[in-house]
């Protein structure tokens, strides 16, 4: 199908002019033909490489999924205070697994293996939190038309873009599921005292380190408790945000979610990949406004 | 091979019913050609084939009515009230689950959430009617298809008025058959990966875009919920204590806003899926708006784009790619 070295994308061969001049060909003899049309047909989010790095191992998408959730928080939870601030830690909670829920119920109901690269958008609000995810469906190709049931137990959902998903079921794991942690802490206000000492000094403010912390645990504790449930070996591509929130600066909010693995049952493989040293030129760049200039010099 | 079609009762005028304008025609005629590609995407037309003989464009602009109260259409105000105007596929009534108590009349006993058919309508109008101005353009050039297509679409300053805005390179395939009914193909891709998608055995033959509207009336739970409030009455939809209805604390979802974001997401997808004829959506991009109007009432809108994709050669997966490491 493909021929030729590596292209600038790791892993993907560049095809031959003529083969690509043959199938546009091909595709243009097909759409000659009048079709009737039918009813339906499958959605999916993915790029070209992506497809055909999910076709090389197996694998094609089904349909775009998503699954959707607000929660209520309430406005007192961001009053002054000490310590996690609870309600809206349970808020991001039940608005994240419902979400996933919904997300995890579509894929089934396709008949799809599991979600990829699903897109997380999360909204932390004074009164609600939202949380928006967004995914395509996938399955084995050899499996098509079987239920999830009989093969995984439950289709799994992972952040993992698709190119991700093929190298990693490449190196012999394999997803089971999003684990997601996250806590709210109150900053502890300083005494007058110790206002009043630090006033005009450069000195480290020790409440909003130690909220960071408290939160940081918390939510990575969480996180990996996620992991356990799903009875995963390890979570991956980590993604973390943290800060104040805007409403309320006293507040430290940390959130992170990840990609729970499992090893598949021939364990782990070893991926050796190929060094290469490409032997471009190195580009030059051409500055027309230069030649303006005394002595005009060009950049490289 | 029919791409984002305007409703039928859609009433649009101008060029896409009259022709090109006379200046445009005189353009196309030219001897040079145009078009927005790089020149990346350019070499790798040439190299699959495909000759550009033009930039084509279409334009539309729409006026957003109002649709709440003192509209002449009535729309918002009162959900059931009678119309002849289709009014969507998706409905859910919400009812107050208060009954035991005596309330004002601020306590909202009901709420609902409904598709707005006539925002989906107006959009598609809108978006329909620049597209097929764009292909009329292609077709006046002789084109086999419209490639790296991309649209614009914006408010005009802070007015009720949308702009759309098409445009993409209309092609010629170098030795190849005009499309079925001489209506060009159409698709966002361009370049190399409208190359790596012929490779992959897929035919572009359409351009897909939809919007849907739902709109949120909250009923008093949701009005709570959405302000802050933390208990509330719950009915145990299972487990032993099913169908009694019980006074809870702390967080809780929204179930009317969460259902409304699902609707909205599910509906774009089945409208999508509409003008697939059978067949795939390739690089969907779905995105969402929300307009919190106060007191849990919204309006959640969901566009979804993509090109329809028909497989036209047996499947033939690559080898597992290679995994490299550069050295620099």
């Amino acid at each position: 199908m493909t021929d030729g070295g590596p292209s600038g994308a790791p892993g993907l061969a560049v095809p031959r002019g003529q083969s690509w001049r043959a199938d546009v060909l091909l595709a243009a003899q097909a759409l000659a033909r009048p079709v009737p049309e039918a009813q339906g047909g499958a959605t999916s989010d993915l790029s070209v490489d992506e497809v055909l790095l999910l076709h090389s191992i197996g694998w094609e998408p089904v349909d775009l999924v998503f699954g959707s959730s607000v929660a209520s928080t309430p406005p007192a939870a961001w009053g002054w205070g000490q310590g996690e601030i609870v309600v809206a830690s349970e808020s991001w909670d039940i608005a994240f697994r419902g979400a996933l829920h919904r997300l995890v119920g579509e894929c089934a109901r396709v008949d799809g293996f599991g979600v990829v690269g699903v897109q997380i958008d999360t909204e932390i609000e004074r009164l609600h939190t939202d949380v928006e995810l967004v995914g395509t469906a996938v399955r084995p190709i050899a499996k098509a038309g079987q239920k999830v049931a009989q093969q995984l137990g439950r289709p799994f959902a992972s952040d993992l873009s698709a190119r991700d998903y093929a190298l990693l079921v490449q190196t012999g794991w394999r997803p089971v599921g999003l684990a997601f942690g996250a806590s709210f802490v109150n900053v502890p206000r300083r005494s007058v005292s110790t206002t009043i000492s630090q006033k005009g000094q450069n000195v480290e403010l020790t409440n909003f380190t130690e909220a960071m912390y408290t939160a940081r645990e918390a939510a990575m504790s969480r996180l990996q408790d996620s992991a356990v449930s799903m009875d995963a070996g390890g979570i991956v591509d980590v993604s973390i945000s943290e800060g104040p929130m805007v409403f309320a600066r006293h507040a430290i909010g940390f959130t992170a979610w990840g990609t729970a693995i499992v090893p598949g049952p021939e364990g782990h493989r070893h991926l050796e990949p190929k060094m290469v040293l490409p032997l471009d030129d190195l580009q030059v760049t051409f500055q027309a406004t230069a030649l303006r200039q005394q002595g005009g010099e060009v950049e490289s | 091979m029919t791409g984002v079609t305007p409703p039928p009762a859609s009433g649009a005028v101008g060029p896409a019913d009259a022709g090109l304008p006379e200046a445009a025609e005189r353009r196309l005629q030219s001897d040079a050609f145009s078009s927005h590609l790089t020149i990346p995407d350019f070499g790798a037309c040439l190299n699959m084939g495909l000759r550009p003989v033009g930039l084509v464009q279409g334009f539309c602009t729409m006026q957003w009515a109002w649709y709440g109260a003192g509209s002449p259409y009535l729309r918002g105000l009162n959900p059931w009230a009678p119309s002849n105007q289709y009014r969507g596929i998706y409905s859910e009534s919400y009812q107050c689950p208060h009954a035991i108590y005596t309330y004002s009349n601020e306590h909202r006993t009901w709420g609902q959430n409904y598709e707005q058919p006539w925002v989906e309508e107006a959009w598609t109008q809108g978006y329909g009617a620049a597209f097929e101005r764009m292909v009329t353009e292609a077709v006046d050039l002789g084109a086999h298809g419209v490639i790296g297509i991309s649209h614009r679409i914006h408010h005009l300053s802070d007015t009720p008025v949308t702009e759309f805005h098409l445009l993409g390179t209309a092609v010629v395939v170098e030795g190849g058959p005009a499309p079925s009914g001489g209506r060009p193909w159409t698709t966002f891709l361009s370049g190399q990966r409208l190359g790596k998608l012929f490779e992959a055995g897929f035919a572009p033959v359409s351009v897909a875009a939809a919007l849907s509207s739902v709109r949120v009336w909250a009923y008093c739970v949701t009005e709570f919920l959405m302000e802050g409030g933390t208990a509330s009455w719950v009915t145990q939809y299972s487990g032993r204590q099913m169908g009694q209805t019980q006074w809870t604390y702390g967080p809780r979802e929204v179930e009317q806003v969460s259902s409304a974001h699902m609707a909205a997401r599910d509906l774009v997808r089945r409208a999508v899926r509409n003008q697939l004829g059978g067949d795939t959506l390739h690089g969907a991009s779905i995105d969402m708006v929300k307009r919190e109007l106060g007191s849990g009432d919204s309006v959640i809108e969901c566009t979804l784009f993509g090109t329809r994709v028909r497989r036209f050669k047996d499947f033939d997966p690559m080898a597992p790619p290679t995994p490299t490491v550069r050295l620099s």
